[in-house]
């Protein structure tokens, strides 16, 4: 059994930040990530991390854009606390070595991205997402904070009310373990590949999501799920960044004629528009980075132009590479405090995995990196000093026996005709098309009915491989468990929003209801099934 | 399209041999190596293992070799690899042991290597009011050599590898690289004298195969020239090889060309016994066969006074 003061779960920015935050506050820490950290899906994070280190800016101008972003449903005093300390965080992760740009002066450079209103996405080439996770693991590395990669956490420990640690299972050497902690928190990150196609990484399957619902905590949002405007959608979807179009990149048709879209509306006015700019015609939208020019392009977005070569076969300095709206990130997950504690004691959520109150009914372009750094401190820092005050917490003496009993059980040679990717696609493509840019009850009913399928489709099927080491069908088991799970959470959620708000557009009920719903959704495990109610914002 | 795949096998779990197995699946055209292998782990044998993450070139998990060349199954593309015929083999990289399938140890491989390195920057905590303040043209080498995604193509293509496990690579020299060349590392001496010690950036071989596997164009083996120079400059010279390196160069510019009893016992060093005594048999040899007639003198050659010129403006220019 391992022992530590605080737990972290999940390897991405906000889990590395969290683990080193509350290392520093004291604490003894663990990380525990389901794959090497270096990657996570953090890393595909292209465009920057927002900051108002600007002249022109100031920590108030960014919480309005953010506010705007969020279209009515951000937590003020959430937003402000962004706001405030981006800044600080941002000179911390400089310091601590992210390669910024910089301007002619040698400072930060800043460049216009998204709805942002100023130049504020500080960057680093369009591998800002690599490279602040880089230097977070280097200074994980620099705290000796054990690492425990390639963990897969199968259950969370609780003692009554308050959760006092995990099960995982070490992939490597095929062994289930309990880690026992004061504190636990999740940093696993969003759940989009309930979707398909979705811009991320085969392990954004909602996992933390999933056990701390499982374990009776509370969901928030969950049906505010934000399609990104410019994806080259063939194959597994790779997203162009938005700071393209804020160099100079153009929306086109297929002739290479501008279509009409203010490039700078918030992503899901942008995908909107794009998605119905396009509808009626055949060649659908094109991305044109030409105006960037040659140099700016291998310059600025040397990725962008690596990865849509060897991904999409095309010259992004001379093709126009055709993109759709894609699944890319949630702003629904665990509701939390600002602090990041959840309706769990002893359990602690942050970055795309929490809900608390930030992101409100969309992102802002560029607060992503931001929120992982800033909420991953506080977190990290607000689990330590819950740690020390926790009293010692004892670890459920049968839980091991249980889970490894529940794993094998899932097990058997006799597995049937059905298979996990078929219902794994079943379900993407559901979410796609009833669940996506644009819901109404109809698709939302048949969306639920279908994922009810889908889930009693899942409970029969087997895993036939009965070995222990690197069973990563298991491991697929469990994960297309938890997207199940949460698809019937947004499914219900989006059943419940009866208005169009930010990433949640219905087509029966176009308006946006402030009068009845300038408030959150909350998704709570019933006997077997999603409960949903209504939270007031706090401001 | 009809493929049939040849993929590398081991169980740890039965008897641990490596063997192989074939699956002929159809796949789409356009479809990738990764794509492949899903359908064959869902549709014909769920106990292959492989590793995957970001499905798209960002990360580097997914390295194997197809067809005998080292690559990320995201990225690749099935057709690429078929023309000769419908068959691609699959097998892990070469430098590594393999666990199960294709999944091979990246600790052994790589991150332990890496750790060596003490990779971080030993930078203050404490909150500031800005910024460094630093020339875009500094950044933007760290940029590039920090694009590094830790894909593990550098140290698959290396000549030392093979022949000492043991040396610490491209890629973890290039992280080297980047702490030493880092102007906020406070640390950087501390971090040269890691990359110089034993197994480091000596054993280097300068064979350019690093370069040219890298798929990001880092040049690892630029990257470990520049700290072999940065060492030098700095008189961080501790190993058998710089001692050589010196001991050449000294011995050039003082008498126009080569000593080799004085570079042999220079690169041994003068206190280490057991080193020098090694050379004695070869000194021996040498005598018996006239190759180094007594008395030893070392003459210097016509011209030393212009080689020494040479060096002495290539050692100003260095500075």
């Amino acid at each position: 059994m391992q022992d530590f003061d605080v737990v972290v779960i999940g390897g991405g920015t906000s889990g590395l930040r969290a683990a080193i935050a509350a290392k520093r506050a004291g604490a003894t820490v663990a990380l525990i990530s389901k794959n090497h950290p270096l990657r996570s899906n953090s890393a595909l994070a292209q465009g920057g991390i927002n900051a108002p280190l600007g002249k022109d800016d100031s920590p108030e101008k960014f919480a309005e854009d953010t506010l705007a972003a969020g279209d009515g449903l951000c937590e003020h005093g959430v937003v402000q606390s962004l706001a405030q300390e981006a800044a600080g965080e941002v000179l911390w992760l400089e310091r601590m070595g992210v390669p910024f740009n910089r301007d002619k002066d040698g400072r930060i450079d800043r460049r216009a991205f998204g709805s942002n209103s100023r130049s504020r996405s500080c960057y680093a080439d369009d591998r800002t997402g690599h490279m602040v996770l880089t230097v977070l693991y280097e200074q994980l590395q620099r705290l000796a904070i054990p690492s425990f990669d390639e963990w897969f956490v199968t259950a969370l420990a609780l003692d009554g009310e308050t959760c006092v640690g995990a099960t995982a299972l070490g992939l490597r050497a095929g062994k289930l373990e309990g880690f026992t902690a004061r504190a636990v928190i999740l940093a696993t990150g969003g759940y989009t590949r309930t979707y398909a196609p979705s811009t991320v990484s085969v392990g954004t399957t909602g996992d933390g999501q999933s056990l701390a619902y499982r374990s009776g905590a509370r969901l928030m949002d969950m049906e505010m799920v934000q399609f990104h405007p410019t994806v080259f959608p063939k194959g597994q979807g790779l997203l162009i960044t938005e700071a393209t179009l804020g160099g100079g990149a153009e929306i086109v048709n297929q002739q290479g004629a501008a279509i009409q879209v203010a490039k700078t509306a918030p992503r899901s006015a942008l995908s909107l528009a794009i998605a119905q700019a396009t509808q009626n015609s055949d060649g659908g939208a094109y991305l044109d980075l030409k105006p960037i020019g040659k140099e700016t392009i291998l310059s600025s977005f040397p990725q962008t132009h690596e990865l849509v070569r060897s991904v999409a076969g095309l010259d992004s300095t001379k093709d126009l590479i055709p993109i759709r709206p894609i699944a890319h990130r949630p702003m629904g997950g665990i509701e939390t405090s600002a602090n990041g504690a959840t309706s769990i004691a002893g359990l602690f959520a942050v970055g795309e995995c929490a809900a608390n109150g930030l992101n409100g009914a969309g992102r802002l372009a560029g607060n992503t990196l931001t929120e992982s750094v800033v909420f991953g401190k506080k977190v990290g820092e607000a689990a330590a000093v819950y740690a020390k005050s926790a009293p010692k917490k004892i670890f459920p003496a049968a839980m091991l026996a249980d889970e490894e009993k529940k794993l094998a059980a899932l097990t058997s040679a006799d597995s049937g005709q059905d298979s996990l990717a078929k219902v794994h696609a079943e379900l993407g493509r559901l979410m796609s098309e009833k669940i996506g840019l644009l819901r109404d009850a109809d698709g939302l009913q048949q969306a639920l009915s279908g994922i009810k399928d889908l889930q009693s489709r899942h409970r029969q099927i087997k895993v036939r491989n009965p070995g222990k080491i690197y069973n990563y069908e298991l491991t697929g088991h469990l994960e297309l468990g938890s997207m199940l799970t949460l698809a019937e959470v947004i499914a219900r959620s989006a059943q419940a929003r009866t208005e169009s708000r930010g990433a949640h557009q219905r087509r029966d009920f176009p308006a946006t209801d402030n009068a009845n719903w300038k408030c959150h959704t909350i998704a709570k495990l019933s006997q077997g099934s999603a409960q949903i109610d209504n939270k007031p914002l706090a401001n | 399209m009809q493929v049939t795949f040849k993929i590398y096998r081991k169980d740890p779990e039965k008897d641990g041999k490596p063997g192989r197995s074939n699956y002929t699946v159809e796949v789409p055209d356009g479809a990738t190596v990764l794509e492949s292998l899903f359908k064959i782990r869902d549709e014909m044998d769920s106990s292959l293992a492989f590793r995957c993450s970001c499905l798209r070139g960002h990360c580097g998990d997914c390295m194997v070799r197809i067809n005998g060349s080292s690559r990320l199954t995201c990225t690749a593309k099935v057709s690429a690899y078929t023309q000769k015929g419908p068959e691609i083999s699959l097998d892990p990289l070469r430098n590594v042991s393999v666990i199960k399938d294709l999944v091979y140890d990246w600790d052994a491989f790589m991150w332990n290597k890496i750790r060596t390195v003490k990779p971080w920057l030993d930078a203050s905590d404490a909150p500031t009011n800005g910024e460094s303040v630093i020339a875009d043209a500094r950044m933007k080498d760290l940029r590039k050599v920090m694009s590094c995604y830790q894909c593990g193509m550098c140290d698959e293509g290396c000549s030392v590898l093979p022949v000492d496990i043991n040396f610490l690579g491209p890629a973890a020299l290039t992280k080297a690289y980047r702490l030493v060349f880092d102007p906020r590392n406070q640390d950087a001496r501390d971090r040269l004298k890691t990359a110089e010690g034993p197994k480091g950036i000596w054993d280097c071989v300068h064979c350019y195969e690093a370069d040219e596997h890298c798929p990001r164009g880092i040049e690892p083996t630029k990257r470990i020239v520049a700290l072999r120079d940065e060492a030098y400059r700095l008189g961080i010279t501790n190993e058998k090889v710089a001692r050589h390196h010196k001991s050449f160069t000294a011995s050039v510019k003082e008498s126009g060309w080569v000593d080799e009893g004085r570079l042999a016992v220079e690169t041994e060093g003068l206190t280490n016994l057991p080193g020098l005594m090694k050379l004695l048999p070869t000194a021996a040899k040498a005598i018996v066969r006239g190759k180094a007639p007594l008395p030893y003198l070392h003459a210097k050659r016509p011209g030393a006074e212009q080689i020494k010129k040479i060096i002495e403006k290539g050692e100003a220019e260095n500075k």
